[in-house]
């Protein structure tokens, strides 16, 4: 909502300039930003009157006028068509800076010298109408400046009202803050309405069919109006307001509606067959075309004014075309309702329409604001569309809304607030806010209809507060609650797993785990992933199964930027389906650890960059789980739609499968628009987190030397590691401290199919310095063994 | 058979050589060539003394070590002097040196943990919660009616089964307090979702740190206080903070704060769009419905809620002028914060 600055001083007397005012609302909670509502001041711009005006020759639109400012006469040439002589129009001289026009110059058309422009709304900067030049009241005066005539060196107040304050949508709204900040009453428009003998009742009857929805409903009839343009006064309240002029009549019911926050709407009368209003519900399928043109087919969701048989309105949303005031109109039937706010708000979702009517409803509009509202309208109406106001107003109010009352305690509102108010203070308050209040221990407050988010004693508190200013609560300097909770361990590792990987060279990615349902059944196909009902758009339609989806789309925007180096991870999220028989479908939540790298690490003065393999991405998941204590874990053979059936291994700790590693099928990467091979693996953080070792305790530093020895092997490629090692350790007893492979080579020394493996032993005893032949006689014993276990030739040891 | 004149002889070639030597690898090759225990030109020599004759042995082999020694000093001076006086201009300080590449730290992380870190200091710690949600936790529990324009404030996301992804951390304090009993100290870092079009001032995910407090006794007053100590510890000491009323369905009273802005001091500048404030989170006393939802007593029990949004601070705190940057994981982007 937007209201000019000028408008809130009609109605309270305060002497704050714009920028204080909207400074002084936003602190008590009614956020406002002023700024001028011309961008460009209207220099050179003033009031005159075109004396002569005739055609130019030879041309289809073009007019020679002699305009008069008071003091100077000027000729123009004038392209309008509505341009008369004898009207007051507003003359921009020679140096007025039109809007983007830039400053205005002599100039000649077709043989006519032109000095000056005369000026359409929109180029001065008010409103998008071009359709013709401005005409004015026939007492404007000449000479006068136009920024003062037409009142526009004003500022604009833009609100950012938060939805329970439906109480200040409003131009009195937003005064009664005002006020009250400042201490002062509001001016209230005074009129007195002139009704014919003829009474409305005898003219249209009302009933509603559904009070709930529709608590109240009134009317008055007025006939004979003349449809116009408004005086500029309403034009430019509405201008200023954001709100196009449409003719008077429709002006004056949305100038009502800024003014009290009242929505109202004008029917043409002529339109009712039948002389009767009937507020119902909209029957399945009923057909219905609002003002604007859309047709709607209608549910009972929506509330609809009918004539008795058809609508002729959307309640509280918008009027039907075929009941609009339009050029011909006479006879006004004036609506003044209130409805519902869930009503309204399921109505407007279902014509998917937002109107100034609907917001107000939707948030609470006053029902005993009705009458007054409808009042100021009809009186205005008389005043600037004519007609005959019939006696009367139809109202139908079947059960009052009475205002309710509410206690309040002062102790509590200072020991919520942590403030020292006195009782006294609170009662200022509160009776500035329109509230009563009767001066109890605990006070009796009846809070006006006009309130509707005041309910509670909690409410009151909060309006003491606002008022009071939050400025006034003091910042306690005490701490309490708990002093001290432990994290929990999820979240120290956390840090570790970052920690860990970053050490490593490795970037943190962050995704939105929203997904691309084409791209992730390829990585999961067998796990319907849980699907958005509203997605925002198609690659974002399903939450991921995996977290490899989001290494993959990270991977793929790097690769499109040709960063090609990647070692990234991320600590995220799979959402799986419950496939549990215990019959809760709730969905799961898996906290993932992604981990992949691509491409190659760059050539560095002192060696080559390395192409990022698999033993890397195992590297890193080892040392990784060194650093966070957590047990070796195994690689076993095992196929997962996402890797190649080459290369992915699951990952076992404890006989548990904690997740998956390996290469990415070439499809797959290729699917993600990445043209390079990718290494990753995903892991559980929840059991891997739980097989996480206590700390140490410390060991003893050995006391006796150790003796070093080496081993060479060669054995067939199908031969792991690991079982050569875990045969040494066998036979190496507990004099065999360590065992590592220093050396792998495979070429034509050592021959097809084959690879040589050296592995440096060391032995110790915990008790004494072994002697050398001990330690032969053990290492012989190894060799032995190994050449029983495997098909191997010993190398030099 | 060698002779003293021999030995003298190739002490004088080694000494040249120590001599000419320009660099410490070429007087280790001096040293092998002629002290090597294998087969050094001086070492060899002395194990030939048993080939001669007893009466020349003594003196042959004094000198033969004598010559050793000689070499071994001028070796040794010969290295000293190496050593000390003349620099090995072969060395290039200027070269990068040979180290490990460390990775980097997510500006979203560096940003939640940032902000816990001024927390735990104040004893909160942390619980988190699913992003999946009901409508109860998300909207009901915290006083969201149904049919409420309040929802309007938060476009949500629905998935199958009538759940929704949360678009606030705040469930999780209903969550929290379900199986908890006063006093209640808790952060709330986590992702979020709102079904917002993408634009560089808004995403459709982000990320949230809530807090709250429950207790016996808890004031707007101590609100005031841990948000002033927070953001003058996030933000700097000579900040200025300001509490503006508003509206959270959760919390009554309920404010916005704003920091007076930490790049201009308040003057105004593009940052804080020229009003010397910059709008950073809010805040509130919980709600007595929402205490009640979770069978707290509302009249002896009071608390507060925060809630801020992690993108916006770090948008800020970085100068990053689109939020996009951060879910689109350009490495060249997350390098930038350590």
């Amino acid at each position: 909502m937007q209201l000019p600055y000028s408008w809130i001083l009609e109605l309270v007397n305060v002497d704050w300039p714009a920028k204080e005012l909207a400074d002084r609302l936003t602190l008590c909670g009614t956020v406002a930003n002023a700024s001028p509502f011309l961008e460009e001041p209207l220099d050179n711009i003033v009031v005159g009157q075109i004396l002569e005006i005739e055609p130019i020759k030879n041309t289809d639109h073009l007019k020679k006028a002699m305009v008069s400012t008071g003091s100077e006469t000027f000729q123009v040439v004038c392209g309008a068509p509505n341009a008369a002589q004898g009207q007051k129009i507003i003359f921009a001289k020679i140096g007025a800076k039109l809007k983007g026009m830039g400053e205005l110059k002599k100039a000649k058309l077709r043989g006519v010298e032109s000095f000056g422009m005369i000026c359409s709304e929109r180029e001065l900067g008010l409103t998008d109408d071009h359709s013709g030049i401005m005409t004015l009241d026939d007492d404007a005066e000449l000479g006068m400046a136009a920024d003062e005539y037409l009142g526009v060196k004003d500022y604009i107040l833009k609100f950012d009202l938060t939805p329970n304050r439906s109480d200040s949508l409003s131009a009195i709204g937003i005064a009664r803050d005002v006020a009250c900040l400042a201490g002062k009453e509001i001016k209230q428009s005074k009129f007195e309405l002139q009704e014919i003998s003829e009474k409305s009742s005898d003219v249209v009857k009302i009933s509603i069919a559904d009070t709930s929805a529709c608590p109240r409903y009134a009317a008055r009839v007025i006939r004979g109006v003349r449809i116009g343009s408004s005086p500029w006064w309403i034009k430019r309240k509405l201008i200023l307001s954001g709100i196009r002029p449409i003719s008077n009549v429709v002006d004056i019911t949305n100038l009502v509606m800024l003014e009290t926050g009242q929505p109202l709407h004008a029917f043409d009368f002529r339109q009712f067959g039948r002389r009767e209003v009937l507020v119902r519900r909209a029957k399945q399928g009923e057909r219905f075309t609002t003002l604007d043109g859309k047709e709607h087919e209608l549910t009972p969701e929506v509330l609809l004014i009918t004539d008795g048989e058809k609508g002729v309105a959307a309640a509280g949303v918008m009027g039907g075309l075929n009941s609009e005031v339009s050029s011909d109109t006479a006879d006004i039937l004036l609506e003044s309702a209130n409805f519902d706010p869930i009503t309204v708000r399921r109505s407007r979702m279902k014509l998917g329409i937002s109107s100034e009517s609907s917001t107000r409803f939707e948030k609470g509009a006053d029902p005993n604001n009705v009458t007054f509202a409808m009042d100021r309208a009809a009186y205005l109406m008389q005043q600037y569309a004519g007609g005959e106001i019939l006696s009367g107003i139809i109202d139908c109010y079947p059960e009052k809304i009475n205002p309710i009352t509410i206690d309040l305690r002062p102790s509590r509102v200072n020991a919520i607030l942590g403030t020292d108010i006195s009782k006294e203070r609170m009662i200022i308050i509160l009776k500035m806010l329109q509230f009563r209040v009767k001066d109890k221990e605990t006070l009796e407050v009846t809070v006006p209809t006009f309130r509707p988010d005041i309910a509670r004693e909690i409410d009151l508190i909060e309006e003491i507060a606002r008022i009071e200013g939050y400025e006034q609560i003091p910042s306690a300097d005490r701490n309490i609650g708990p002093l001290y909770t432990p994290l929990h361990p999820n979240d120290t590792f956390r840090q570790l797993i970052r920690t860990s990987m970053t050490a490593q060279g490795f970037d943190e990615i962050y995704s939105s785990t929203l997904a691309d349902p084409k791209l992730l059944t390829k990585i999961e196909p067998e796990k319907a992933p849980i699907a958005i009902m509203n997605p925002i758009a198609a690659d974002f339609a399903v939450l991921q199964s995996s977290c490899l989806y989001s290494l993959l789309k990270a991977i793929s925007n790097n690769f499109a930027q040709r960063n090609t180096d990647l070692r990234i991870f991320e600590v995220g999220k799979a959402f799986l389906r419950n496939e549990s028989a215990t019959g809760d479908l709730s969905p799961v939540e898996v906290d993932e650890i992604g981990i992949a790298l691509s491409g190659k690490s760059d050539d560095q003065w002192f060696g080559k960059g390395r192409e990022r393999d698999f033993y890397e991405l195992k590297g890193a998941i080892d040392s990784f789980f060194e650093f966070a204590r957590v047990p070796q874990c195994i690689y076993r053979p095992e196929k997962h739609p996402a890797f190649d059936d080459s290369l992915v291994f699951e990952l076992i700790i404890n006989e548990k499968r904690i997740g998956f590693a390996g290469l990415i099928k070439n499809e797959i990467v290729r699917a993600f628009d990445i043209k390079q091979t990718v290494y990753a693996a995903v892991l559980d953080f929840n059991i891997i987190l739980n097989s996480r070792q206590p700390e140490n305790y410390y060991v003893p530093l050995p006391k006796f030397p150790s003796a070093p020895r080496a081993l060479a092997v060669i054995v067939d490629e199908t031969i792991n590691v690991a079982d050569i090692i875990s045969k040494i350790k066998e036979m190496g007893g507990e004099l065999l401290e360590a065992v590592e492979l220093f050396d792998l080579y495979r070429g034509k020394q050592v021959g097809e199919g084959k690879k040589s493996l050296a592995f440096s032993l060391v032995f110790r005893s915990k008790g004494r310095s072994l002697e050398n032949e001990e330690v032969t006689e053990i290492y012989n014993n190894i060799i032995e063994y190994l050449k029983n276990n495997f098909k191997t030739e010993i190398r030099e040891g | 058979m060698p002779g003293s004149n021999q030995i003298s002889a190739i002490l004088q070639q080694a000494l040249a050589a120590v001599a000419s030597s320009a660099s410490l690898k070429d007087l280790e090759a001096v040293d092998n060539r002629y002290l090597s225990r294998k087969n050094g030109l001086l070492t060899s020599i002395l194990k030939t003394l048993k080939d001669i004759p007893i009466e020349e042995r003594k003196t042959f082999g004094a000198a033969a070590n004598e010559a050793r020694l000689k070499l071994e000093e001028a070796i040794a001076q010969a290295q000293e002097g190496l050593r000390t006086s003349k620099r090995d201009s072969s060395l290039d300080p200027t070269l990068p040196g040979i180290s490990h590449k460390i990775g980097s730290i997510h500006p979203i992380t560096r940003v939640i943990e940032q902000i816990c870190q001024s927390f735990y200091g104040m004893g909160f710690t942390i619980a988190r919660g699913p992003e999946i949600e009901t409508d109860y936790y998300n909207f009901e529990a915290l006083n969201f009616p149904p049919d409420h324009p309040a929802r309007d404030m938060q476009d949500t996301f629905y998935v199958e089964g009538g759940l929704l992804l949360r678009t606030h951390t705040t469930p999780v304090q209903v969550r929290t307090l379900e199986k908890s009993k006063p006093p209640v100290k808790i952060i709330t870092p986590g992702k979020t979702f709102r079904n917002e079009a993408i634009s560089t001032r808004s995403y459709c995910v982000f990320h949230q740190v809530d807090g709250f407090l429950v207790d016996e006794g808890v004031t707007m007053a101590d609100l005031k206080g841990v948000l002033v100590a927070f953001c003058r510890d996030f933000f700097g000491e000579d900040l200025k903070l300001r509490f503006r009323p508003s509206f959270f369905p959760f919390t009554e009273p309920s404010a916005e704060v704003d920091i007076s802005c930490f790049l201009c001091g308040g003057k105004g500048c593009q940052l804080c769009k020229y009003e010397g404030w910059l709008e950073i989170l809010g805040c509130g006393m919980i709600d007595p419905n929402v205490l009640n939802n979770v069978g707290y007593d509302s009249e002896k029990y009071t608390g507060y809620a925060f809630g801020m949004g992690v993108e916006r601070i770090a948008m800020l705190k970085y100068k990053i002028n689109d939020v996009r940057l951060f879910y689109e994981n350009d490495i060249r982007f997350i390098r930038q914060f350590r």
